[in-house]
């Protein structure tokens, strides 16, 4: 999947971005804080945030929780492998779901041979396993791999700016 | 956690208004005044329930690129292997599953060459091999998450 151009960024814009990238000021006005912090006005704060969520460089500008604690304690990655000339229609298919969070069509190799990524969220394992046979059921793909979650090693949000 | 706290969840997620003052905002459609909705917010994120407020980036429209990795890692050699991966801080989500390959975490970097690198590094450093698996497509990547109909009571969840 090609990557886009680098778009260019004032350093007063990068230091928005970085306060934006972490957690909004804790205050009934945080995009004023954050102007007076970064050297700008509140609207220039407001007009960029709104620009980059317009264009699809921020996919998403809200409240990221926990899983766990919003009622979702299980995860299981689910790997398939499905023709090329079936992709398009399991992955329409997959990203239907609403307790499919990503979907994703990656290169295979070899050692590891399926080629569509699902994430699927629930409960508790039994009920991904419950989902997965849905899955199967309904989108005709019996090659797969569950691989549940045991443990969380890592989780952050990645620090572009 | 209560409807109203539900309701709140569930119009912050997807969209935290982006207006001078955010929390009138959401209190106007969740039937609440601003320091109402602005206590109940600050009260999720003391609970856990929020981990924080802010944006998500698409990697790809900042020049970035994303991958998923995997790896088989004999389990007297897991926490090893795992403190390696995690120092680098383009690797963002990182998880133990059960399967053979049993470590599976995502990198992020500028481009393909510095990725291999960075995997090239964590296999010398701990001779264990790692399958890079990039994203041919993205079909969707959406993590909000229903509140209105929890399969399980949150607040009965250990913390």
């Amino acid at each position: 999947m090609p990557k886009e151009t680098k778009p260019v960024f004032s350093e007063v814009q990068r230091r928005i971005l970085r306060m934006a990238q972490a957690d909004l000021p804790d205050s009934a006005t945080p995009y004023a804080d954050m102007a007076e912090a970064a050297g700008a006005t509140e609207a220039e704060v407001l007009e960029l945030l709104t620009r980059l969520k317009a264009s699809g460089a921020i996919r998403r500008f809200g409240a990221t929780l926990r899983h766990q604690k919003a009622g979702y304690g299980a995860n299981a990655m689910v790997a398939w492998y499905v023709d090329d000339e079936d992709m398009a229609r399991v992955g329409k298919y997959m990203s239907s779901r609403r307790e499919i969070s990503h979907c994703y069509h990656r290169i295979n190799c070899l050692d590891w041979p399926y080629n569509l990524y699902t994430m699927v969220h629930a409960a508790s394992p039994e009920e991904c396993r419950r989902i997965v046979e849905e899955l199967v059921r309904e989108s005709g793909i019996d090659d797969y791999a569950m691989l549940l979650s045991r443990k969380e090693l890592k989780k952050t949000s990645m620090e572009y700016f | 956690m209560d409807s109203i706290d539900r309701d709140i969840l569930s119009e912050i997620q997807s969209g935290f208004p982006l207006c001078a003052r955010p929390y009138a905002a959401i209190g106007e459609k969740v039937g609440l005044t601003e320091a109402e909705t602005l206590a109940r917010v600050r009260a999720l994120k003391q609970k856990g329930v929020i981990r924080r407020i802010g944006a998500s980036f698409q990697s790809r429209k900042l020049g970035f690129l994303s991958t998923l990795c995997a790896a088989q890692v004999p389990e007297d050699r897991i926490e090893a292997f795992v403190a390696e991966v995690n120092r680098h801080p383009g690797v963002t989500h990182n998880y133990l599953r059960a399967h053979h390959y049993n470590v599976w975490f995502t990198l992020i970097g500028p481009d393909t060459d510095s990725m291999r690198d960075t995997l090239a590094s964590i296999s010398a450093a701990t001779g264990i091999a790692i399958l890079n698996l990039p994203a041919e497509k993205l079909f969707k990547i959406k993590v909000d998450f229903s509140m209105h109909k929890p399969a399980v009571d949150p607040s009965s969840q250990p913390g």
